[in-house]
């Protein structure tokens, strides 16, 4: 198997799989976020922010994931 | 042409479409032409220029005649700025003042670069690697320099170490001082990766949708295509402002990391 093979079986798997695990902590972080916003509403922007800044550290994960796989697409177009 | 040589090649490299902008239709007409290719070479830096010019207008015509009972413009303009005060002041508090105009100017600068992705003929600046590195530098050494002045060089590198109190804090130090160097360089490349990587990815995916559109109208013959790729534009609006508000207030809290933290000792 030539690396353009391995590279077109693997390059759309790599993206799901980044984007699965970011998904299991995305839900995480929002569901908690939810519930301390249920709990106390007069804090919801304090823990929105908090929020937002967790997702994009999650985010990013699947961004560089993403990322790498644009750049190694260009090996095999 | 070297130049057209040299962008072909990225072309191919990255492997992604992307929407024709006004400057690619310039291009196209006067092709071969040096000043033409050199628009097309500099597109990313054109547009960014566009922007910065067009923010600072709005600010000079928004601040020349201000008036106690403000008119529906200065009104808008002030309450975006009362946002921007709010948001650095919520992570910063009062020792934050003097920074809002440079989180302030990111943040409306980064935002307007995102989403005149959306308007047909413009390009989003921020989907080329090479903008939003430039950002996160800038970002990087903005704020290196106040935690620099404001804990004295001993005080930095005491935080670089990570503020060794006991001998179990110094013993430690070995480990910490590479991590929170390194810590400081990942930062910036985290930043413009992913300003970067979500507005790509959500401008090819536009373009991959207009083709689409284009392609399922092909039988007909018609000028236009099926305007599949709206939804995605609604979708583009909430990424880039989201965007623009964690690029804005990630570099808030690299600030208020750097700076010295006797706020938080009680």
């Amino acid at each position: 198997m030539d690396f353009h093979t391995a590279l077109s079986w693997t390059l759309p798997l790599a993206v799901p799989i980044a984007a699965f695990g970011s998904a299991l902590g995305l839900a995480r972080a929002v569901s908690a976020a939810m519930e301390a916003m249920g709990r106390q509403p007069e804090a919801a922007g304090r823990i929105q922010t908090g929020m937002i800044i967790g997702c994009a550290f999650i985010e990013a994960l699947t961004i560089y994931a993403l990322l790498t796989v644009l750049i190694l697409q260009g090996k095999i177009a | 042409m070297p130049l057209e040589a040299a962008h072909v090649e990225t072309q191919a490299q990255e492997g992604l479409k992307e929407l024709a902008n006004w400057i690619t239709l310039v291009s196209e007409k006067w092709h071969g032409t040096p000043w033409a290719d050199f628009l097309h070479h500099w597109e990313n830096v054109f547009f960014a220029w566009v922007i910065a010019l067009g923010l600072v207008a709005l600010a000079l015509i928004g601040t020349r005649g201000k008036k106690n009972v403000p008119g529906p413009f200065q009104n808008f303009l002030e309450a975006v700025v009362e946002g921007l005060v709010g948001f650095v002041s919520d992570v910063l508090g009062e020792r934050g003042k003097k920074y809002i105009p440079f989180i302030g100017t990111l943040f409306l600068y980064i935002l307007c670069q995102n989403l005149i992705g959306i308007v047909p003929g413009m390009k989003s600046p921020t989907s080329s690697l090479n903008t939003t590195a430039a950002l996160a530098v800038t970002v990087f050494f903005y704020v290196q320099w106040p935690g620099l002045r404001e804990n004295g060089l001993l005080g930095y590198i005491d935080h670089l170490m990570g503020n060794p109190r006991d001998l179990i804090g110094w013993l430690m130090v070995p480990l910490n001082l590479p991590l929170h160097i390194l810590e400081e360089f990942i930062k910036p490349l985290s930043l413009s990766l992913r300003l970067f990587g979500n507005i790509l990815g959500e401008d090819s995916l536009i373009a991959t949708f207009v083709g689409l559109g284009i392609a399922a109208l092909s039988f007909a013959h018609l000028p236009f295509g099926l305007p599949l790729q709206f939804p995605f534009m609604l979708l583009a609006l909430l990424t880039g402002t989201i965007q623009a508000v964690v690029f804005a207030l990630l570099s808030t809290i690299y600030l208020s990391l750097m700076l010295p933290h006797e706020e938080h000792s009680h």
